[in-house]
């Protein structure tokens, strides 16, 4: 394997030594560029008190292109599909360079905090979100004390 | 200030702004690798990261964006504030890693000799300080023989005083002896002399006495008479006649007095009893002193050999070199490390001047001739065009030729103080460079702060690094892989050692100066050395090291192409020398090896005495040709008896070959009846092949024209003599051979004979001979069938061809079976079957024939064939022209190769033949790594039940399981200690019961793994005792499922029962017949001869199953049927022996009886090329397959 750039090292080293509140990412020990994420539900949102793992890729050519980001927990989120993939724009067309690890997650969590049922992912999900908002937030509250809470 | 920092941050690399550009939308990045990683080259845009504004990129790409000076200003003030160093890629270009291919500031590595990133370099670093640790280890291991060694020649100069005083003593002895007997012998004589002088004297004085007394009475008397005796005087008559008788007396006396001079006359001789003049002679030579090669020496000889194996893998390379470089020595003066200086860069490869030239040319008519070279003109030598001006370059190249001379010189001076006359390795600590560094390590902290960093290489101006490029190592065919490794373990240090040289400066010279001072005086340099700036520095140490400090600053280029131009003469002195390494000897030989082979030594140059330290004398003792024969008979069994009367018989007496035979048949048990008929087998293609043989023959003779060359010293070898006792006869007799022998009885005997052993083998080994043509024919016409032979073509692609389908025969062989009956139906339909196959055959061998072009023979032979019946006359004539073709290496078209083989593969002619055919890979399974069917540095492999592929992956300390299309079936084992855990493990063996037997080789000991390889057993630990080993190599089991082990560095071999029980155990550390030194692998044959690589020895010895020596062969060398270092060692069920010739990278195939039969391979990494070969095994098809160590494969042939 090519020797790791420069800043992938340098994002590493800041996330571990200025972690983002609320959210944890270690990278695996025999692969520097996957990373373990763990991201608490943000407060006020369906999803709170919940620790929701996620995977995190960073391929070859990053930065130039984005990082793949997985939920690995299960969430029940418009935008997130029943394997954990993830609807976010700046996963897709819209990264940037100048976007990092630490700002890919903290979108995410506010992604959490703003399902955005118009652009959805997982279509049941996301209809249930824009005809029954509140069955919805329950289902979702339900899913994250099941499924992200118990350890 | 965080702010201000990140102010100055890029946000793409996350690093300070280099080069920041500033797009429209006023966000700058560094230019690269930022700002060009962010173009869409399709839309010629730059999406801005910050605000995705999209920006139009500028006609001269992103360069043209407009530099953000301010941004820039900023950079420098922040760098003079917080007091940071300048970026050290200022002013660099970024380039592809050539490794890793990322985009980063690259520096030639002198590891791979590619311009690589920072990363790759660093781990490339990693790499070799690995490898310098571990082969350091290997040293520290083998530093112990050398000082064995040192002891053994303080010893040895003990004795030499010891021996030389008690000479001179005896000396003394003797020339007191010689005196003493000398006076003696003097004093006796005179005192003789004397004593007669005084007798005869005495006599004399007496007699004259006597005589004077006599004459005065006669006078008297006389007197008397006439006065008295007259008438005067009254006399009486008595007194008269007294008187007359008293005269009358005095008559008589007178008359009869006789002096008998005589007596008086005997003179003393003095006589001596030997020649006066050879008497001296022997005295003045009276003794001479006889310089014997005592015991005791030539053991300190040998035991200076083994240093230089010492035992890491890469001895051989390491011996290897060490000739090459003795040669080198010779006539080159070629120092190590190429003639570079302890970490300098390599310096560039000639090719380069071509290269050079060639851009010179562009325009004039040399160019197309040019055009090849420049093609090789990489990237970044384009890139750096600007530097590489033609002009200039060749106007500094005239500047450099001049200083050539001097500046050999001073790299001369610099490291050969303390080089070590045997090996030409000198004290790394002598090295300027060293001992910057470590003057650096030890005051390092507070320098640190004035020590520049080290900066990666700089792209100067000096062509010096962009010139270096790999051909150096292409050339390398001579090289072994110690040999890079050791350059690459002295230019790791260099290439830390590189950075800082130039720039220390003058800060440190003085410091250097006086820490030179410090290290030990070395002998007196030259003062020439440089007498610039030697003026104002006393000692004579600094001196050197200061003008080569000196030279490196300002004139490295220069010493380079001094150094091209020696690595050129390198070059062309191997280019002569490589492929036929002692031309020299053997034209030092040639002439006076006939008259008296033993003076050749004293026409040894000293050069070549340094290879005889290292290279003679090890060879048994000598014994005279022509006694050869018979004392091999004496000692050998009676198997062995009747094979070497056979072959000492063979020519002359060629009637009595048929009775040996039936002797051997009646006399001994079947066992040895097997291998008589093997050796008879052999034998018979011997006598039908005879070009081949003849010229087998003739290249012994050569051989053997060698074999007193200096080269090997005085002694020459027992087996090259036996040899050589052989060919003379037999060149006599070849000529005969051919035409005479089937005419007579004995041909006729042997062609029946013959026939009924090919029936049987055909019966037991060879599917039926049909084969042949129905594989053939298939091959062309169809190759995507779903028959597995397709499918095995399919697979392999090209490199496969018609022998993997002619392999594949077992499935072809019912088809062929079930046709063959049809065919001799009815005589018509058989003369068209039959002239078909006649077509084909001409087909298939060409011109060649001309008995099957008469259609007589031919349908003869076809009906013989359908018969299923051998065919014999056509596959000899075939097998014997194929001989001929390819040992003369003639070009065959590949396709009437491939066609030949599976044609003899098929036929059933005799494996030989399809030895003779080896050369082509099959195809090769593995590459480095640890994944399943990856290999670190293979080494013992074994053929298993269903031909299955056992190979012990030694440095991944695990055993893989391949099927015999080198499909991974299974691995087991891991690392440690415990069972089932393996430790650098070498041998493997698979029993009948398929059950692995494997050699644990740094566990000391043997582990037994079922089918499925879960653990059954371990027995062995390390000793010396029964049962223990010290580095357990090779391994094998025999038919009864004893386990043959070679207990390495115990030199013997070790037998035990299956279950782990001690059987027995044979050899010991020597060079004797039955004695081993580093014994690698062992083979059993069918017939329950154990084969032995005896791989320090060059030789492979064969032993009966109870240790009794049966014969051996081979020597050290790369001649036909020479070894160097062998390993791996295989025999199939035909009694073959195949040899892999580790030394030599080729694998080496004999006959049962040891006689060479085919060699092919060659050094390298491509297709049937070897690094390093290891274990060795034949499957029962005849494939050959081989752990080709250092290039992490297996490779099947």
């Amino acid at each position: 394997m090519a020797a790791l750039p420069r800043r992938i090292i340098k994002e590493t080293q800041r996330l571990m030594q200025e972690p983002v509140p609320g959210i944890s990412a270690v990278p695996s020990e025999n692969n520097a560029r996957y990373f373990h994420v763990i991201v608490t539900g943000p407060e006020d949102s369906p999803f709170e008190g919940g620790l929701f793992k996620l995977e995190l890729f960073l391929p070859e050519d990053y930065p130039m292109s984005a990082p793949k980001v997985r939920f690995i927990t299960k969430i029940y989120h418009p935008n997130i599909d029943r394997l954990g993939r993830i609807c976010l724009d700046i996963l897709k067309d819209k990264w940037s360079p100048a976007l990092q690890i630490r700002t890919v997650l903290l979108s995410i969590q506010a992604l959490l905090s703003a399902p955005n049922p118009d652009d959805p992912l997982a279509n049941d999900v996301a209809e249930l979100w824009k005809v029954n908002e509140s069955e919805a937030i329950r289902n979702a509250k339900e899913w994250t004390r099941r499924y992200a809470m118990d350890n | 200030m965080e702010q201000f920092e990140s102010l100055l941050t890029c946000c793409v690399c996350l690093d300070r702004f280099r080069n920041p550009k500033l797009l429209p939308c006023q966000h700058s990045y560094c230019m690269e690798p930022c700002m060009d990683g962010l173009v869409d080259y399709v839309r010629r845009q730059v999406k801005c990261p910050e605000c995705r504004a999209e920006h139009r990129i500028p006609y001269q790409g992103v360069q043209g964006f407009p530099t953000n000076v301010t941004l820039q200003r900023f950079l420098e003030l922040h760098a003079q504030i917080a007091g940071e160093l300048p970026d050290p890629t200022a002013g660099q270009v970024m380039e592809r890693c050539n490794v890793c291919s990322e985009k980063a500031y690259c520096a030639p590595c002198a590891h791979c000799d590619k311009k690589v990133c920072e990363d790759c370099k660093s781990a490339h670093m990693e790499v070799l300080r690995r490898e310098i640790a571990r082969i350091n280890n290997q040293i520290r291991r083998g530093v112990n023989r050398l000082q064995d060694i040192l002891a053994v020649v303080e010893r040895n100069t003990a004795n030499l005083q010891t021996n030389c005083g008690a000479v001179a003593g005896e000396i003394d002895e003797i020339r007191k002896r010689l005196a003493k007997a000398l006076k003696d012998r003097t004093d006796f004589l005179r005192t003789e002399v004397d004593r007669y002088l005084a007798t005869e004297l005495r006599n004399l004085t007496h007699l004259k006495d006597n005589l004077e007394l006599e004459l005065s009475n006669i006078q008297s008397n006389c007197d008397l008479a006439d006065k008295y005796m007259n008438d005067d005087v009254e006399w009486e008559d008595t007194e008269l006649v007294d008187t007359k008788e008293i005269f009358l007396k005095t008559v008589e006396f007178l008359r009869n007095f006789d002096y008998e001079a005589g007596d008086y006359n005997r003179r003393v001789r003095f006589i001596m009893t030997h020649d006066p003049n050879q008497l001296v002679m022997h005295v003045a030579s009276y003794g001479e002193l006889n310089i014997t090669n005592p015991n005791a020496y030539s053991a300190g000889l040998q035991q200076s050999q083994g240093l230089t194996r010492s035992k890491s893998d890469h001895r051989l390379a390491t011996q290897f070199r060490q000739q090459e470089e003795a040669k080198g020595y010779m006539e080159n003066d070629e120092p190590i490390l190429g003639g570079r200086k302890f970490g300098e860069r390599r310096p560039p490869p000639p090719e380069k001047h071509t290269r050079d030239y060639g851009a010179t040319d562009d325009y004039s008519g040399y160019e197309s001739e040019h055009r090849p070279s420049r093609r090789f003109r990489s990237r970044f030598v384009r890139s750096h065009q600007q530097d590489n001006d033609s002009d200039t370059e060749q106007s500094a190249r005239v500047v450099k030729s001049e200083h050539k001379e001097k500046e050999k010189e001073k790299v001369a001076d610099t490291e050969d103080a303390t080089r070590g006359p045997l090996s030409g390795i000198f004290r790394l600590s002598d090295c300027p460079r060293v001992i910057q560094r470590i003057l650096d390590v030890d005051s390092g902290k507070k320098k640190e702060k004035k020590e520049p960093p080290p900066p990666p290489k700089p792209v100067q101006p000096a062509p010096q690094p962009q010139r270096r490029q790999p051909p150096v190592r292409q050339q390398s065919e001579d090289d072994e892989i110690t040999r890079l490794k050791r350059q690459n373990k002295a230019r790791e240090a260099s290439s830390e050692g590189e950075s800082d040289e130039e720039s220390v400066g003058s800060l440190q010279r003085n410091q250097r100066k006086s820490s030179v001072q410090t290290q030990k005086p070395t002998a007196t340099r030259r003062p020439s050395a440089s007498d610039t700036s030697s003026t104002h520095r006393p000692s004579a140490r600094a001196t050197s090291t200061e003008s080569s400090a000196s030279t490196e600053s300002s004139g490295s280029a220069v010493k380079h192409t001094g150094a091209i131009l020696s690595i050129a003469e390198l070059k062309a002195k191997y280019s002569i020398d490589g492929p036929s390494p002692k031309p020299i000897s053997r034209i030092l030989s040639a002439g006076n090896e006939r008259s008296a082979p033993v003076t050749t030594n004293g026409t040894a140059s000293g050069a070549q005495r340094v290879q005889s330290r290292f290279v003679g004398s090890q060879r048994p003792t000598p014994a005279p040709a022509p006694a050869e024969p018979a004392h091999e008979d004496s000692d050998t069994s009676s198997e062995e008896e009747t094979d070497s009367s056979e072959e000492s018989e063979e020519e002359p007496a060629t009637q009595r070959k048929p009775e040996s035979q039936a002797m051997a048949r009646s006399d001994i048990g079947p066992l040895l009846a097997r291998s008589t008929n093997a050796r008879n087998d052999a034998h018979d293609n011997k006598n039908k092949d005879t070009p081949a043989q003849t010229r087998y023959r003739t290249r012994q003779s050569s051989q053997t024209e060698e074999e007193p060359s200096p080269r090997y010293g005085a002694t020459s070898s027992s087996y090259s003599s036996r040899y050589g006792s052989k060919p003379k006869d037999e060149e006599l007799t070849s000529s005969l051979d051919d035409e005479s022998k089937y005419p007579t009885a004995r041909s006729r005997y042997l062609a029946l004979k013959e026939r009924r052993n090919r029936l049987a083998r055909s019966k037991s080994s060879h599917t039926g001979f049909g084969a042949g043509d129905d594989d053939d024919q298939d091959e062309p016409v169809s190759p995507t069938t779903a028959s597995p032979s397709a499918y095995l073509a399919a697979r392999y692609g090209s490199g496969t061809g018609g022998s993997e389908l002619s392999r594949s025969r077992s499935s072809h062989a019912l088809k062929s079976r079930e046709s063959s009956p049809e065919r001799p139906v009815t005589g018509e339909k058989d003369g068209a079957a039959l002239s078909s196959w006649a077509r084909y055959l001409k087909n298939k061998y060409g011109s060649r024939g001309k008995d099957r072009d008469t259609s007589g023979s031919s349908s003869s032979s076809s009906r013989r064939l359908s018969l299923g019946l051998p065919l014999r006359s056509a596959n000899e004539l075939a097998s014997s022209d194929d001989d001929s073709k390819n040992a003369a290496g003639s070009p065959i078209s590949p396709t009437a190769a491939t066609a030949a083989v599976a044609g003899f593969a098929a036929a059933g002619s005799s494996p030989r033949s399809q030895y003779l055919q080896k050369r082509r890979l099959q195809f090769s399974v593995g590459s480095r790594g640890s994944e399943p069917g990856c290999f670190t540095w293979p080494r013992g492999i074994a053929v298993g039940p269903e031909n299955i592929m056992v190979v012990a992956d030694s440095s991944n300390h695990r055993v893989q399981v391949f099927d015999s299309n080198g499909i991974f079936i299974k691995e087991f084992g891991q690392y440690g200690s415990g069972e089932g855990e393996f430790d650098c493990l070498a041998g493997v063996a698979v029993n009948r019961i398929g059950q692995y037997i494997i050699a644990d080789r740094y566990n000391h000991r043997i582990q037994v793994f079922d089918p499925a390889g879960r653990f059954l057993r371990s027995f062995g630990s390390q000793g010396t005792g029964d049962g223990k080993f010290n580095y357990p190599w090779g391994i094998t089991t025999d038919a009864l499922g004893f386990i043959y082990v070679c207990d390495k560095e115990n030199h013997r071999v070790q037998v035990f029962q299956s279950d782990g029980t001690f059987v027995g155990k044979f050899g010991s550390f020597g060079s004797k017949l039955g004695q081993l030194e580093h014994p690698h692998y062992i083979a059993v044959s069918s017939t329950n001869r154990v084969l032995v690589s005896d791989s320090n020895n060059h030789r492979i010895q064969v032993f009966d199953v109870n240790g009794r020596v049966l014969s051996s062969f081979g020597e050290e060398g790369s001649e036909d049927g020479q070894f160097k270092f062998p390993r791996g060692v295989a025999v199939d069920d035909q009694g073959y022996i195949v040899v892999a010739d580790s030394g030599n990278n080729r694998i080496q195939i004999f006959h049962p009886d040891g006689t060479f039969l085919r060699a092919f391979g060659s050094w390298g990494c491509g297709d049937g090329e070897f690094k390093g070969l290891e274990g060795i095994a034949v499957m029962s098809g005849g494939n050959i397959i081989v752990c080709d160590r250092e290039n992490h494969r297996v490779q099947v042939f």
